[in-house]
């Protein structure tokens, strides 16, 4: 019975290649993501043990507070010790060549320690070790051309401008702040001083035996410190990116998921048409003797053998995924280390050889279970009767269940309070409602082909009209073929729907909150002395400009917490929304808070709350208004104007709204708007424009990789579909050559194959758009936040089309080798 | 051959050779024949296995490429045309009856007869459609599909598909091979009935004597060569002169 299994499968190589083609694939994403993962993970280990090996203590704050600077005199003194450095950090704002601070946020300054202690990696040049010298990352340094030798400007906290000597370039290896923001370093006294910086973020220590000395400084200390070895805090921050690269693993492994199930839905339909073909030859084997259980078993042993082979051959393409993945990594300058040795764990060969096992022979059960049902007396049977398919009540039933229950928990979804349970009780609703889909789509296919193949149908005559008769033909087998793309077209039009609506709803917003044409912002934010009021002014005294509104924002804490506080703009058009009050009644003690904060503090109005405040003291405050938050920029709480200047003095504008004049073009008036702001290093303009733009290209970079990942998904489907098409061809052989031999020319008969594939993707769209549509509209409706539902039919129209598309394309081989086969041939194999 | 001047004949052979394979392993199927096939007459084409009888029949009707000779039907020598001219020439010019899997199983029984004339894009000419329709008796039957056709049926439809676009001539390949005796006997009444009322011409390859005793003319190949022919054969002369073949 083995010898049978083994030799029909060598006598079909390609079908055997198509089929572990689909699980190849699956596989290797999955081996991939573990083989990138476990290797930044090695990497990362590498690098935090490669630099806190450097160290023999560390003393870090509990809360995230400064260690307090007489800490360090004090450690300084305990015997052992035979070094001791703070390290401190804090933004530092470099200016680049156009006079301008670099970057939509302050470079960060750090100090950096010297001798023993020394954990920068300086790649050329020398640390800091005079008060004039200064060193940069060499990223920073690249991409705003500065070299070594070079005067470099960097902003003190009052925005005072202090030169520097660019002495040496480092690398910020795998801190992914520094890498966002890019960094200066200093000798510890400069970068104090630079960064104003009250105490050190983190403490330093050398000296012989590191146990000892951490139970030493730890006694010093007491409590509220964290005394680690070198040793422990590598361990630690190497398990807290661990933790990070487990999340990115999560999230490829979802969508290796996806495309395993899609795997799955290729393997079953592939199975169950050769268990279809091969009736004649399992009715032999049954009449001349087999069991039910060998013929079972042949099926079962000939998945087993595809399994072992596929699954092999992903863990090979799962190694190159991952090392292709981290050499592009690498070449993006991601900030993670991908320099380690590719890393192959006994785990990684486990899952993906066990997932790609279980899931093709999980696959071929089904089928090979339908196999023994094959009667010996089918082997005699001259012409094979062609399957008739009736919706069956058991069908309607389970189908009706599977959507009414998808649809009611859709329902509680989307009409329950917003947040995350609304969305998980939305994704179990999608999840149910497309087994109900799985179970119903046999019964759709007949109608579904009729709409996707009207136009064929007219526009191609007998091919057109052939080629939707005959993807009608086998409704089960349709279905589990354009189910497989539907999964990949359903998530891409709920991604590409829930990013439109996104997109739009942001927009929206962002003209409530930028309803200018220009804005000026502190590159430093709320915590920075913002923007004098001379460059208000000046912006006032421009003629192309017209109108002109500070806003003030602080920190300060209200109730007790630290909230962003501002003052209310005088021009009513860049108000907020007030949703409940009224800004009328926004008179001195009083104040105005945003309504999630209120909701989540169960404040309401005409409470008294205490507002801390720089010149005046503790202050009670009356609450008169709510206001909408999100049409603001960052603001959570809103004094009256004059009360601001009472309690915080004049902190500077946080952002000055500017408006063109009108009739002024807007690139004039920009150019006005920049040579005003031109003088202040830390202030930014942007404009309104150019805020859309920013967010455009980031939903259009969430879009991509979204893609990118379905991708897969939809490859995998589309060999779903050529296998399909060309066993239907191996079955249709005689039917080919018989409307050849009639008179269908070699064209006409791909293009009836090509046809048929196309309704087939179409048909596997228009379900997928259907139910991404309403799960993207039912996913935006469980969000807490306020969202103009849009459906991008630009989009969908371009996914249905590709659709079609990926059928043809995986209908050219089979297609091709239809119309070689000879006519002669294919009449005798009757 | 005196007969290749004496009528008009649908379809000629001349010098006509088959060779399949290569060296040592070369098998000569067709060594050489030269037949016509008058027009408005059934011809059968019998042999024994291996005669090289289905082969001549594929080399007649275009589906096979030659070796050497010729092959003319009507003013047109066929070999020689490409694919595509070869696909036109049978659309236009040739009719089949195989002997199974001749109908479509996705059209109905009118489809599956129309069929040939719309992948030309031709009407059907009415009249004739009526006619061979009454005459093979599948008036009630034209809106079934074939798995719902008795094999008789079946075949009557694969006979009104060949008729319908007035062919030059029909190949029939077993016709009635997998036929029971008195549904045969229907299908090659109305073989005969098509060339003498309709002036069709048909070549039939059959094995079986009393099939083609329908025929006008019997020729016999042996060895990939044409030995004998006999004219208004009956069951009793085709046999005897296959048994003379065969000792």
């Amino acid at each position: 019975m083995l010898r049978t299994t083994l030799a029909g499968l060598l006598a079909h190589k390609l079908r055997l290649l198509l089929t572990s083609l689909a699980i190849t694939l699956g596989v290797g994403f999955i081996g991939g993501t573990f083989v990138l993962t476990d290797t930044i993970e090695v990497g990362f280990q590498q690098k935090f043990t490669a630099d806190a090996e450097k160290v023999d203590v560390a003393v870090r704050s509990k809360e995230d507070d400064e260690i307090p600077a007489e800490l360090l005199a004090k450690i300084r003194a305990v015997p052992g010790v035979t070094d001791a450095q703070g390290l401190l950090g804090g933004p530092a704002p470099l200016l680049g060549r156009n006079g301008k601070a670099v970057g939509n946020v302050p470079t960060t300054g750090i100090s950096i320690a010297t001798g023993t202690l020394a954990r920068t990696t300086v790649t050329s040049g020398v640390g800091p070790t005079r008060p004039t010298d200064a060193i940069l990352d060499e990223n920073t340094a690249k991409t705003r051309q500065f070299a070594i030798g070079d005067t470099i400007t960097v902003l003190d906290p009052e925005g005072g401008k202090h030169d520097f000597t660019l002495v040496g370039l480092f690398d910020v290896g795998v801190d992914q702040w520094l890498a966002y923001t890019g960094a200066v370093g200093f000798t510890a006294e400069t970068a104090q001083r630079m960064t104003a910086a009250k105490g050190y973020r983190e403490i330093n220590i050398a000296g012989p035996n590191p146990e000892s000395l951490r139970d030493a400084v730890a006694a010093l200390t007491g409590p509220g410190y964290r005394v680690q070895t070198g040793t422990e805090l590598a361990d630690e921050l190497a398990r807290a990116s661990n933790i990070e690269a487990g999340y990115f693993r999560l999230f490829l492994l979802i969508f290796g998921l996806i495309a395993m199930f899609v795997a799955a839905l290729v393997i079953y339909n592939t199975f169950n048409i050769l268990v279809a073909q091969r009736t004649r030859e399992m009715a032999l084997l049954r009449c001349i003797g087999a069991t039910r259980t060998q013929v079972f078993g042949s099926i079962v042993i000939e998945s087993v053998v595809v399994a072992v082979l596929s699954s092999a051959l992903g863990l090979v393409v799962g190694l190159g995924l991952g090392a292709g993945a981290l050499a592009v990594l690498g070449q993006l300058g991601a900030p993670m280390p991908t320099d380690a040795p590719i890393s192959l764990k006994p785990l990684t060969i486990v899952v993906s050889l066990l997932v790609g096992m279980v899931v093709t022979v999980g696959a071929a059960l089904f089928p090979a279970r339908a196999a023994t049902r094959v009667p010996p007396v089918a082997a005699l049977r001259s012409q094979l009767e062609e399957p008739t398919f009736r919706a069956g009540l058991v069908r309607m039933i389970f189908a009706g269940l599977f959507l009414l229950a998808g649809a009611a928990v859709t329902a509680i979804g989307v009409t329950m309070e917003n947040g995350d349970t609304a969305l998980v009780a939305v994704v179990a609703g999608g999840a149910v409602t497309f087994l109900g889909v799985l179970v119903v789509s046999p019964v759709l296919m007949r109608p579904l082909a009729a709409v996707a193949g009207w136009l064929p149908r007219r526009l191609f005559g007998v091919p057109g009209r052939l080629a939707v008769d005959n993807s009608q033909r086998n409704p089960k087998r349709a279905a589990t073929t354009t189910v497989a793309l539907t999964i990949g077209v359903t998530l891409m039009t709920l991604i590409s729907v829930v990013t439109s609506t996104t997109r739009e709803s942001v927009q929206a917003q962002l003209d409530k909150q930028f309803p200018v044409d220009f804005i000026v912002t502190d590159q430093r934010g709320p915590e920075g002395s913002g923007l004098p009021s001379a460059l208000a002014a000046a912006l006032r005294q421009s003629p192309e400009l017209g109108t002109v509104i500070e806003t003030q924002l602080t920190t300060a804490k209200l109730n007790g917490q630290e909230r962003v506080v501002m003052n209310l703009p005088s021009g009513p058009e860049t108000r907020p929304t007030v949703t409940e009050g009224s800004f009328d009644a926004l008179t001195p003690g009083t104040i105005a808070v945003g309504k999630q904060l209120a909701s989540a503090k169960k404040l309401k109005l005409g409470d008294t709350v205490p507002l801390a405040t720089t010149e005046a003291g503790t202050v009670n405050v009356r609450l008169t208004a709510l206001f909408d938050e999100e049409d603001v920029d960052q603001a959570q709480a809103i004094l009256p104007e004059a009360d601001f200047k009472r309690y915080f003095g004049s902190p500077g504008a946080a952002a000055v709204y500017v408006s063109a004049k009108h009739g002024v073009a807007t690139d004039v008036a920009r150019r006005a708007v920049e040579a005003v702001a031109l003088p202040y290093p830390t202030a930014q303009v942007a404009s309104a424009a150019e805020i859309r733009g920013e967010f455009d290209e980031a939903l259009d970079m969430v879009l991509m990789i979204f893609g990118g990942l379905l991708g897969l998904a939809v490859l995998i489907s589309i060999l779903g579909i050529a296998n399909t098409l060309s066993l239907s061809v191996h079955e249709r052989t005689h039917e080919s050559a018989l409307v050849r031999a009639l008179g269908l020319t070699r064209g006409q008969l791909r293009g009836m194959l090509s046809l048929e594939a196309l309704v087939l993707g179409l048909i596997g769209a228009l379900i997928g758009v259907v139910l991404g549509t309403v799960f993207g509209w039912a996913a935006m409706k469980s969000m807490p936040i306020e969202t103009t539902f849009t459906v991008p039919a630009g989009q969908i129209l371009l996914l249905i089309a590709l659709s079609g598309l990926a059928g043809v394309l995986a209908a050219t081989l089979p297609a091709r080798r239809a119309a070689r086969a000879s006519i002669v041939d294919a009449l005798a194999a009757a | 051959m005196t007969i290749l001047t004496e009528v008009q004949h649908a379809v000629v052979a001349t010098g006509l050779t088959k060779v399949y394979g290569q060296g040592d392993a070369a098998v000569h199927a067709l060594r050489g024949i030269d037949v016509g096939f008058a027009t408005g007459a059934f011809t059968a084409i019998m042999g024994p296995s291996g005669s090289g009888k289905s082969t001549l029949m594929h080399c007649l009707a275009g589906l096979d490429s030659v070796t050497g000779g010729t092959v003319t039907i009507g003013n047109t020598e066929i070999t020689g045309l490409s694919d595509k001219q070869l696909t036109l020439l049978r659309r236009d010019r040739i009719g089949f009856v195989f002997q199974a899997f001749n109908l479509l199983p996705t059209l109905t029984a009118e489809q599956n007869i129309r069929l040939p004339l719309d992948i030309a894009g031709r009407q059907a000419d009415q009249v004739l459609l009526d006619r061979v329709i009454e005459t093979l008796g599948l008036g009630d039957r034209l809106g079934h599909r074939p798995s719902q056709l008795s094999g008789g049926q079946q075949q009557r439809v694969a006979v009104a598909r060949a008729l319908i676009s007035k062919p030059q001539v029909i190949f029939a390949d077993e016709p009635t091979g997998n036929l029971d005796s008195r549904s045969g006997a229907e299908v090659l009444s109305f073989l005969r009935r098509s060339v003498r009322e309709l002036g069709q011409t048909i070549v039939m390859v059959t094995h079986d004597p009393g099939a083609a005793s329908y025929a006008d003319r019997v020729i016999f190949l042996r060895d990939g060569l044409l030995v004998t022919e006999v004219t208004s054969p009956t069951p009793q002369t085709v046999l005897d002169t296959l048994l003379k073949l065969e000792a």
